[in-house]
């Protein structure tokens, strides 16, 4: 709130009138948390507990019918919950009209909720100590660990090709992804957009599209891709640069974020403009973050290609795929044996660079 | 006048109000002392001047002219003319003492080549004067990281007589310097006064430093101006309110 200069303010008055705003804010949004609370405390102990666990029914029946009324349930309860005294929503937002009173109906209603919710994982994982002990179970245990343990030699050559494929996918998809990352993460970063609009819509538009991009596994990632650019090496390149590139900008923007602010508030106090605000007071600052992190992801990016490789995208992936589908267990047991030991020197070796880069 | 303050109030989004209506101005050629309290509001109100920080209402005027709400090219110029010191120095460390101090006058260089880092002779010659003021020429292609506090502390001043500034803030300069060394760059700070011209406005916690340094003293108290006089005539009682009543005053020389 900037006013206008000419007209007399009393500073009390903006302090209480943003205090008011903000706990108007507050309770709306506490409304709709304890909304929520109710809605999943119905909806887990009707279907998970009730249905699954009581009547042991197999196939859950669903009609949005139902839904809608315990949604509707939901709504009346929460907004009622959320107006008196043991709201639990109106506690983590800070807005408790009686602490005393919340104190304890907080721990109830927490320890609720988190025991129902551990009950439900527990029916939904179907969990069974007799699969895990069964003595059918412990033969097949016994059968695909010998035959891991006893390695076929015979591919040694083929599997050495195979993961130094691997290790290339990698290494292209975390160097061509570095020029698009740089260039992002400057306009995610909240420390250089929030000073107007315009910027500020652009770092939220931007910061959407990178989490939806980052929320979607390289895995997924690759079964696109093989599909537009066929199944092979360049798939799983392709899914780990797009990857890469949104995972990182979210690493390089925080590291922005946290840089000491003071050299940036010299430089502008200098009267120079935005672009030399960042290259002056900004970057110096983060060169050694980015390039640890890109080096870590490199690492990263190594073992994801292994995984990749799994659904068509090239490399050492493919061929385990390939040897398991076949049920031969040796070759698959030498295949292991080789990311595993790929994957420790590359951990090593990443974790080296970084610490004499520091 | 070079600075004319009116009114000005500044409070923060968490509620703390920090300028609580701070009127004063300050003629051309004036080494100005603000003393009070950590939390007095002496460090927002410097950088209300040069609007680091937006004062919430209230004029600032430097030059004749109203800077309060001026923006873009226009806020820029302005900036251009005030230096300002800082107490962590807030230098460029990984860059070298040369880059730093013409860091300085990135307001008058085009884009295009401060990113190429691509500087006239004229600029280099101009930092290398600068330095000099200061006394530091030898360590112009050290990075400013391996100096010492001091040291950085007069490569920050010669950044900003890299502006040619009218005006020259100082925040708290020598508070994280040994007493010697503050003594030292203060000294320069009085140099700067007397043999450039330039006014000078310098937070500072050290009564001592100011009885040495200032024309004349403000003071502030909970974001408001309860002194305002020559350094001289701060008194035992005087001291006791600004610091308030538990205060002893120590000595460093």
């Amino acid at each position: 709130m900037i006013a206008e200069p000419e007209i007399e303010i009393l500073p009390h008055k903006i302090i209480e009138r943003n205090k008011q705003r903000e706990d108007k804010f507050n309770f709306v949004k506490a409304v709709l948390l304890d909304i929520f609370f109710v809605f999943y405390s119905v909806v887990v102990l009707k279907r998970a507990i009730y249905y699954k666990f009581f009547l042991e029914m197999r196939e859950l029946p669903f009609s949005w019918g139902d839904i809608g009324i315990l949604f509707i349930i939901s709504i009346v309860v929460g907004i009622f919950w959320a107006s008196t005294k043991t709201s639990l929503s109106c506690k983590l937002f800070g807005i408790a009209k009686d602490n005393k009173t919340t104190k304890w109906t907080v721990e109830i209603f927490g320890w609720f909720l988190f025991n129902i919710t551990f009950i439900a994982g527990w029916i939904v994982t179907k969990f069974s100590l007799v699969d895990l002990f069964s003595s059918e179970g412990i033969q097949g245990a016994q059968r695909i660990f010998g035959a891991l343990f006893q390695p076929e030699m015979g591919i040694f050559d083929d599997a050495l090709f195979a993961i130094i494929e691997t290790i290339y996918i990698a290494l292209l998809a975390t160097l061509i992804s570095i020029p698009p990352t740089l260039f992002l993460s400057f306009f995610t970063a909240r420390n250089l957009m929030r000073d107007n609009k315009v910027s500020f819509a652009v770092y939220y538009v931007l910061r959407i599209i990178l989490n939806f991009v980052r929320s979607i596994e390289p895995l997924i990632w690759a079964i696109i891709f093989s599909v537009w650019v066929g199944i092979g090496p360049f798939a799983g390149m392709i899914a780990l640069f797009i990857h890469t590139i949104a995972s990182n900008a979210k690493l390089y923007s925080e590291a922005i974020e946290n840089i000491e602010q003071g050299p940036v508030e010299a430089i502008s106090a200098t009267g120079a403009n935005k672009v030399q605000i960042v290259w002056y007071g900004v970057v110096p600052q983060i060169i050694l973050p980015f390039l640890s992190f890109t080096i870590y992801r490199w690492d990263i990016n190594v073992r994801m290609a292994t995984v990749i490789g799994l659904v068509g995208g090239g490399g050492i992936g493919t061929m385990l795929i390939q040897y398991q589908g076949l049920a031969r267990w040796h070759e698959v047991g030498l295949i292991i044996l080789m990311i595993a030991f790929v994957v420790w020197v590359m951990d090593y070796i990443s974790a080296r660079i970084r610490e004499a880069i520091y | 006048m070079i600075v004319e303050v009116k009114k000005l109030h500044k409070i923060y989004n968490n509620g703390t109000h920090a300028l609580k209506g701070v009127s004063f101005s300050v003629q051309p050629g004036e080494f100005l002392v603000i003393i009070g309290l950590s939390g007095s509001g002496k460090s927002t109100l410097l950088r209300c001047i040069n609007r680091l920080i937006e004062p919430t209402s209230g004029t600032v005027k430097f030059l004749g002219k109203d800077i309060t709400h001026i923006k873009g090219e226009q806020l820029r110029r302005a900036k251009s003319q005030i230096g300002m010191v800082f107490q962590q120095f807030n230098l460029i460390r990984r860059r070298s003492v040369l880059t730093n101090v013409i860091s300085g006058k990135l307001g008058a260089i085009s884009t295009f080549d401060s990113i190429l880092e691509r500087f006239d002779k004229e600029i280099i010659d101009e930092a290398y004067r600068n330095l000099e003021t200061v006394g530091i020429t030898e360590k112009a292609r050290i990075r400013a990281d391996s100096l010492s506090g001091g040291q950085q502390q007069r490569v920050a001043i010669a950044r900003s007589l890299m502006q040619n500034p009218k005006l020259l803030l100082a925040d708290e300069p020598v508070a994280s310097l040994d007493p010697a060394t503050s003594n030292s760059v203060m000294h320069y700070f009085e140099k700067i006064n007397k043999d450039l011209g330039t006014t000078v406005i310098c937070n500072l916690h050290f009564l001592s430093l100011v009885r040495k340094y200032a024309s004349r003293v403000i003071a502030l108290k909970a974001g408001e101006i309860i002194y305002e006089g020559l350094p001289g005539e701060i008194n035992e009682t005087w001291f006791r309110t600004i610091y308030g009543e538990e205060a002893e005053e120590v000595e460093i020389r």
